[in-house]
């Protein structure tokens, strides 16, 4: 790039350009929704095959893989933006220390509450994931995220007219509110790329 | 009536830096440098301009035993922008 002076008309156009080409760069993690999503599938309906194989006092040992991907994620996160030296950004910013203090919240609930919580475990985990999707689809201004938030909420208060036996069922349902919108976020990425 | 252009950031690699800044927290050099596709001499010379007109703090460490240089926009440089763009809308748009 060369130093030259603009017209305003060029200015303008080069600032919209620069800002747009930065703010699509950001919404290239489709894959990590992705990862999320069928980790919580996984999980759930680990879970649920063992509650239903009456393995009561072990059925909730698969809930360990959420700490394990959470660490896994971090350190992915952590190589991606050394490796290809991306700035960060406030968004980016945002959205991680709102997903560690979410996630961390979450497995407080699970490990140490789920008793006095109860039955209420699923739809409260639900509401929290429903939170941080649609705050994620705001900040990167993609529809289906948002849709995907507003639809897991509103899931979510229904679940607590699920029976229990199916609550880790209906946690794995609740699972595609992320893949979905990452599948989603990967073609559009992809089809820009074209 | 036509305002003033700030001398600044009407320039293409300045104006180029400054909106990448804008819309990042921190970034460094040669991330900017790919964005840019500028020459490393050419992009320090403008740096050292903007960083001189208080628009861009500077912060030079080392990572891992390698130099690094990260740049952000200042609360200055960020006034800067806002005003430059409402001026250039009066070039586009004369009332």
């Amino acid at each position: 790039m060369k130093n030259s002076t603009l017209t305003p008309e060029e200015s303008l156009l080069l600032i919209t350009k620069t800002i747009e080409e930065m703010k699509q760069r950001f919404k290239n993690n489709g894959h990590i929704l992705i990862f999320w999503g069928l980790l919580t599938f996984v999980v759930a309906m680990s879970q649920f095959t063992l509650y239903n194989f009456e393995y009561y006092k072990i059925h909730w040992y698969p809930s360990f893989l959420y700490p394990l991907g959470a660490i896994y994620m971090t350190v992915y996160i952590w190589k991606e933006y050394k490796k290809k030296k991306l700035p960060k950004t406030l968004i980016g910013n945002i959205l991680g220390k709102m997903g560690w203090l979410i996630g961390l919240n979450f497995m407080i609930l699970g490990f140490f509450f789920s008793q006095k919580i109860g039955d209420a475990t699923a739809p409260v985990f639900l509401i929290f994931l429903a939170f941080f999707i649609f705050l994620a689809g705001i900040s990167i201004k993609f529809k289906p995220l948002i849709i995907s938030g507003v639809m897991l909420n509103l899931f979510a208060f229904a679940t607590f007219y699920v029976h229990d036996h199916y609550l880790y069922l209906v946690m794995a349902i609740g699972s595609f509110a992320l893949t979905i919108p990452g599948i989603l976020l990967n073609n559009a990425r992809r089809k820009e790329n074209v | 009536m036509f305002k003033d252009l700030d001398p600044i950031l009407h320039s293409q690699l300045r104006l180029s830096i400054v909106s990448i800044l804008m819309s990042v927290e921190e970034a460094n050099f040669s991330f900017i440098k790919e964005e840019t596709k500028a020459t490393s001499g050419n992009l320090s010379i403008q740096i050292k301009k903007l960083q001189d007109a208080g628009y861009v703090k500077v912060e030079k460490s080392f990572i891992n035993n390698y130099p690094n240089t990260s740049l952000s926009i200042t609360k200055k440089g960020m006034e800067a922008f806002e005003n430059y763009v409402n001026n250039l809308k009066s070039y586009i748009n004369p009332k």
